[in-house]
């Protein structure tokens, strides 16, 4: 039996960590990610750019009380992405 | 954190990332003890002013508790909805429950006052059911434990007339459906601030 192949986007544990947050909230801010997944700055921005590259993610630039804040939220493309993620690895563990 | 996974590690960073989003609730101890303090404080005012004062006796402290604690949660809650750092729906339920609460509750007491009856019962039961859902949803079970209390109390004061016993079944209820939970709900959210 052949197992379908992971999403390679995916397949990396701080975008999984960022893509698996983000399906439980509608929208949370960088600082909100950077608690909870324990990255650093500068590795979770490139792993934002990537998830955003591919789709999977849409970050809003804005001000929150006078100071720029970063907000991220799953787009249908990346809900879709991490529903097919979840089958896979549910097949992997039989 | 950059690195490939095992199916099972995938499954764990799944999991343990869904239970922290579940956890992410804004910060709601700061409405259960607002309306804590205020709606004792009103129970006790007609009580303690019932014979002196013809406003109080027909429900004044209501509604002044009722303006304070409105102005206050809107603005504490305009300032907390810029600041929050996470959009959880869970928090949309929530305010949907209390939403339809304080509407259920101005029929309640429209119905009630029309027909000359005590609306503090039925109120009380209201607010089990809120509590009690607020706590389901959130995971947190002081607040579970304080919906059953409002439901037990809302049923012990469908069977007397007493003033006090019906002040000590309120305020009782108030103190250990909102007040406590609320204080433990501020340390759980201080916690988490911090961590």
């Amino acid at each position: 039996m052949a197992f379908a192949p992971l999403d390679p986007v995916l397949h990396n544990q701080l975008r999984l960590a960022v893509v698996s947050l983000l399906v439980g909230v509608e929208e949370a801010d960088f600082t909100f990610i950077l608690e909870k997944t324990g990255a650093t700055r500068g590795n979770l921005s490139v792993q934002l750019s990537k998830l955003k590259e591919v789709g999977y993610i849409k970050v809003k630039k804005t001000f929150k009380e006078n100071y720029p804040n970063t907000s991220c939220a799953l787009t249908p493309q990346g809900i879709t992405a991490f529903e097919q993620y979840v089958a896979a690895i549910k097949e992997y563990l039989g | 954190m950059d690195k490939d996974l095992t199916p099972e590690q995938s499954l764990k960073v799944i999991e343990s990332m869904i239970g922290q989003a579940k956890k992410s609730f804004s910060r709601m101890s700061f409405y259960f003890l607002l309306w804590g303090v205020l709606l004792i404080v009103a129970m006790a005012a007609t009580y303690l002013l019932r014979n002196g004062s013809e406003a109080f006796s027909q429900g004044a402290s209501w509604g002044i508790a009722g303006l304070i604690g409105g102005i206050l949660s809107s603005i504490h809650g305009a300032r907390e909805g810029r600041r929050q750092p996470v959009n959880n729906p869970m928090d949309r339920v929530i305010g949907w429950i209390w939403g339809a609460f304080v509407i259920t509750m101005m029929i309640v007491i429209a119905a009630s006052v029309s027909n000359h009856q005590d609306p503090g019962g039925m109120i009380t039961l209201l607010t089990g059911f809120a509590t009690f859902l607020t706590g389901q949803i959130m995971r947190f079970k002081p607040l579970i434990i304080g919906g059953v209390l409002f439901w037990i109390a809302g049923l012990a004061m469908h069977f007397t007339n007493d003033p006090l016993t019906l002040t000590a079944l309120y305020c009782g209820s108030m103190f250990f459906g909102y007040i406590i939970p609320g204080l433990m709900l501020k340390n759980q959210e201080d916690g988490l601030r911090t961590a």
